[in-house]
């Protein structure tokens, strides 16, 4: 029998604020948290909003010598690293283990097995800041054109010495591995959107294969930037339609016109059911299977018939021992952009047979936004918190559900959790593709 | 392997694209000859960089690897080089399409970024400069919707190339792209490697791709000082594992694939068994963000940890793939780790560093590396560390300087410590049924 594992910390750093309770009442009451572009002047752009998250600190709730750390290394952490940095302390901090004393040299976790406590976090590439490059460019350029020979004399020294690693995307991990001693098995998976629940599948297979006690499944990233914002604008995937940044993003909607880029991190702290019970832990679920697949379509492409989110779906279900009918809910992807959700409704379909009709759908999106690899981790935290009041939430802004896909769309207010078992899914665009069944306590 | 285990993994077929040549036999010929593959950068104009030089791929044509070339006409060198390198390999393997099941097959790649459209950044933040310093999205985003190129832009994201290879092969498994730094590929196949005993896929193309031979990548590792600015004239001479004069390491670029399969598999269709992947460890130094553990905590735990997976001891390892980049630190640290992991045994363990010759292929380190390791075990033969002829008090070890050395070799052990502190081995074994 597989070593059962469970969740017992919850981590969340979303645009709905700091904190997965934030996010699950923002979601549960139907409350958007996308808005106005602040971070910089979007108006030359054809999309001109996201979810931002407004105020957070990465230093909030730890160790002195913690917070030393954070706010020394922090100007050298691209956002994307501080979110994920945020989210894990949230997530360790609500594990209830206790915290070492550094008065008297205690570790920081002294009741764990640091070369047993590992991580694998979904991350993205992560682009730089423009204003880093600002003067070294403008050192560069002769006769009004930018000169590769000026930049190896003069724009190069002007760089700062450790440029390079304020934007590597393991970054998540290390920082987070050195601010809490965490030596064991430690990973990135720039996997996109897949990213965040492609981690749990591996973080639990570290933990059913003895190579770690106790693992953090994390996922960060920020695409609200000047650069990712014209990535996904050069694509074509983003929301254009729409005077109210809060209808902007519209999962299922027949109205819906794209998604909605955005940021943010959501961690989970995992262990084996037999160290969470020894040490009394609270216990937020458990998670009973895992499931991933690949598009193979094409890097940009949409499969019409979602045949790797199907097969992701029935994998994590076999994986849980789970029939479509034991759900009581799924939280879809649900980015908004068309043929993404036809696809993927077409797999949830093709996945769930006959249970499409009863098993609740839902989506968070319509909230935050597209938070890449945080997302699916995000959807799991609020299944898990609103599991508490027995709802599934709506999905926001899903006010003419696209009949077409066959499922059974929530829209408007929550509807009860009639069953223990959720499934997340996520997957990226052109890729990888991942599902999650928990068993949530009530 | 713990004899409960019952899934046993083996590598069934090998490609690669080096900076020494476009096949696994090529490469390897070329190491054991000695020969290096770092010249004066060519891809762009370094000539003023503080660093010059590169183990570069040479040029080749993509459309004998690929169904169609057109899918790829916006795809940086990690995604050629990895195609070619996965042609070779599933020819290797004997893989034609209709041979196995696609959807019990998956991707486990270490991948690094795509090609950068450095030329549209530059000028699209010189116009968004205002006089302050800094700069006006407004400003950048003219010039970037004028020039930038959306499928481009994709190609950054570092799980392309897997996606690229889903595409090019219909494989619908379990998918993954890590980007550990320069341990990305030996996580790649150490991960594959569970995947497959957990019964998620009977085989894994696996390996690692990667180029950082581009403007901000040299700016990058020159501004953390950790890549070599000597002997710009015989830049072959530039790259010096465990030398005395080591400066830092040489980069370098490149693809190897690996066909990852499980064995009854790769039995009943009759597969040529290259060697059997029998260990994996990982871990983190947890330190600090630039500088390696001085005791190598991290490095020796990933050692045992592989050697345990694999139920050997240390005096059963015949040869020690290193990470030896080449930089002061690292080298004295892993000689340190090794001794550590490996006790009294370490003098008698054979060690060499290929990327004395190959330069460092970051996330495709890995993948190059445990190819060498397989092929060591093929024609009992060790490939050399170059340029070692200083030797360094701290580095103590047997290093197989300058020359190739004929040995017995059944097991190895491929180390790849990436910057940040995560750390992982694999541990390689002659095929015994």
């Amino acid at each position: 029998m597989d070593r059962r594992i469970v969740i017992t910390g919850l981590g969340v750093v979303s645009p709905a604020g700091v904190g997965a309770a934030a996010l699950a009442e923002a979601v549960r009451a139907g409350r958007s948290a996308v808005g106005p572009i602040t971070r910089f002047d979007a108006s030359a752009y054809p999309c001109r909003v996201a979810g931002e998250v407004r105020e957070f600190d990465p230093a909030d709730g730890i160790r002195k010598d913690q917070t030393r750390y954070v706010r020394k290394m922090s100007k050298v952490m691209a956002i994307d690293i501080q979110l994920a940095l945020a989210a894990s302390n949230l997530a360790i901090l609500d594990t209830g283990l206790p915290i070492g004393d550094p008065r008297t040299n205690e570790p920081v976790l002294p009741t764990v097995d640091h070369a047993r406590f590992g991580m694998v976090f979904g991350t993205g590439f992560i682009p730089t800041e423009l204003d880093d490059l600002a003067g070294p460019v403008q050192a560069s350029r002769t006769d009004g054109r930018f000169s590769m020979s000026r930049w190896g004399t003069h724009g190069i020294p002007q760089m700062f010495p450790l440029w390079l690693l304020k934007y590597l995307p393991n970054m998540h991990s290390c920082h987070t591995g050195i601010l809490w001693d965490a030596q064991g098995p430690s990973n990135s998976l720039t996997c996109s959107d897949a990213g965040g629940l492609l981690a749990v599948d591996e973080a639990v297979r570290i933990l059913r294969r003895g190579a770690a006690d106790r693992m953090l499944a994390g996922g960060a990233e920020s695409r609200v930037n000047p650069t990712l914002l014209m990535r996904y604008c050069l694509l074509g995937r983003l929301a254009t339609g729409g005077a109210d940044p809060a209808a902007a993003c519209r999962p299922f909607d027949l109205g819906r016109t794209g998604q909605v880029n955005a940021e943010g991190a959501a961690v989970l702290a995992l262990e084996g059911l037999d160290t969470a019970q020894t040490r009394g832990a609270r216990l937020y679920g458990e998670v009973l299977g895992t499931g991933c697949a690949t598009t193979r379509a094409g890097i940009d492409a949409c499969e019409a018939d979602g045949r790797a989110v199907a097969a992701a779906v029935r994998g994590a279900l076999q994986d849980a021992g789970a029939a479509p009918e034991d759900l009581g809910a799924v939280f879809a992807h649900g980015t908004a952009f068309e043929k993404q959700d036809q696809g993927e409704a077409a797999g949830l379909a093709a996945a769930l047979g006959p249970a499409a009709r009863t098993v609740p759908v839902t989506a968070t999106k319509g909230v935050t936004g597209n938070m890449g690899a945080a997302s699916g981790l995000a959807d799991l935290a609020v299944a898990l918190l609103l599991a508490k009041d027995g709802l599934v939430p709506p999905i926001l802004n899903c006010e003419r559900p696209d009949p077409r896909a066959g499922l059974a769309f929530v829209t408007g207010r929550p509807v009860p959790l009639a069953k223990d078992l959720v499934l997340a899914t996520t997957h990226a665009i052109g890729g990888q593709t991942a599902a999650v069944v928990i068993r949530v306590t009530r | 392997m713990s004899q409960t285990r019952k899934r046993r993994v083996v590598i069934t077929g090998m490609g690669s694209v080096t900076p020494m040549g476009l096949s696994v036999e090529e490469t390897w010929r070329n190491l054991v000859a000695g020969k290096s593959g770092i010249r004066p950068i060519a891809v762009f104009d370094a000539s003023t960089f503080p660093t010059t030089f590169a183990a570069q791929v040479p040029d080749f044509d993509l459309a004998p690897y690929v169904r169609d070339p057109a899918p790829y006409a916006t795809a940086g060198r990690n995604v050629r080089f990895a195609m070619a390198a996965a042609r070779m390999a599933m020819d290797d393997a004997g893989l034609a399409p209709g041979k196995f099941d696609p959807d019990r097959a998956g991707i486990y790649l270490g991948s690094g970024e795509g090609a950068l459209d450095f030329l549209t950044l530059v000028d699209a933040i010189a116009n968004g400069t205002g006089p302050d310093g800094k700069v006006s999205a407004v400003g950048f985003a003219e010039v970037g919707f004028k020039r930038y190129v959306g499928l481009r832009e994709l190609e950054q994201e570092p799980n392309m190339p897997a996606n690229h290879l889903a595409a090019e092969y219909g494989i619908g498994g379990p998918t993954f792209s890590c980007l550990t730094a320069c341990a990305a590929s030996t996580q790649a196949i150490g991960e594959a490697t569970d995947l497959i005993r957990n019964s998620r896929a009977d085989l894994i193309v696996g390996g690692g791709t990667h180029s950082m031979i581009h403007p901000l990548g040299v700016t990058g590792f020159n501004l953390l000082t950790a890549i070599s600015t000597e002997h710009k004239d015989e830049p072959w001479r530039a790259s010096r594992p465990f030398d005395r004069d080591r400066a830092g390491f040489v980069l370098g670029e490149g693809s190897t694939i690996m066909i990852l399969e499980e064995l009854q598999h790769a039995r009943a269709r009759g597969a040529r068994i290259w060697a059997e992947v029998v260990g994996f460890g990982s871990s983190a130094d947890a330190y600090r963000m630039t500088d390696i553990h001085p005791e190598g905590r991290g490095p020796v735990a990933a050692m045992r940890l592989a050697l345990a997976d694999a139920g050997v001891r240390p005096e059963d390892i015949d040869y020690i793939s290193a990470h030896g980049t080449g930089t002061q630190e690292n080298d004295r640290v892993e000689t340190l780790s090794v001794k550590i992991a490996f006790g009294p045994h370490a003098p008698q363990v054979p060690i060499s560093s290929v990327k004395s010759a190959l330069g460092h292929l970051i996330a495709a380190a890995g993948a190059t590396e445990l190819m060498t390791c397989v092929l060591a075990i093929r024609d009992q033969v060790l490939p050399p560390t170059l340029n070692l002829e200083n030797p360094d008090p701290e580095c103590d070890l047997d290093y197989v300087p300058n020359a190739a050395r004929k040995a017995k070799v059944d097991v190895c052990l491929s180390n790849s410590f990436g910057f940040g502190g995560q750390n992982d081995s694999l541990v390689v074994r002659r095929f015994v049924p």
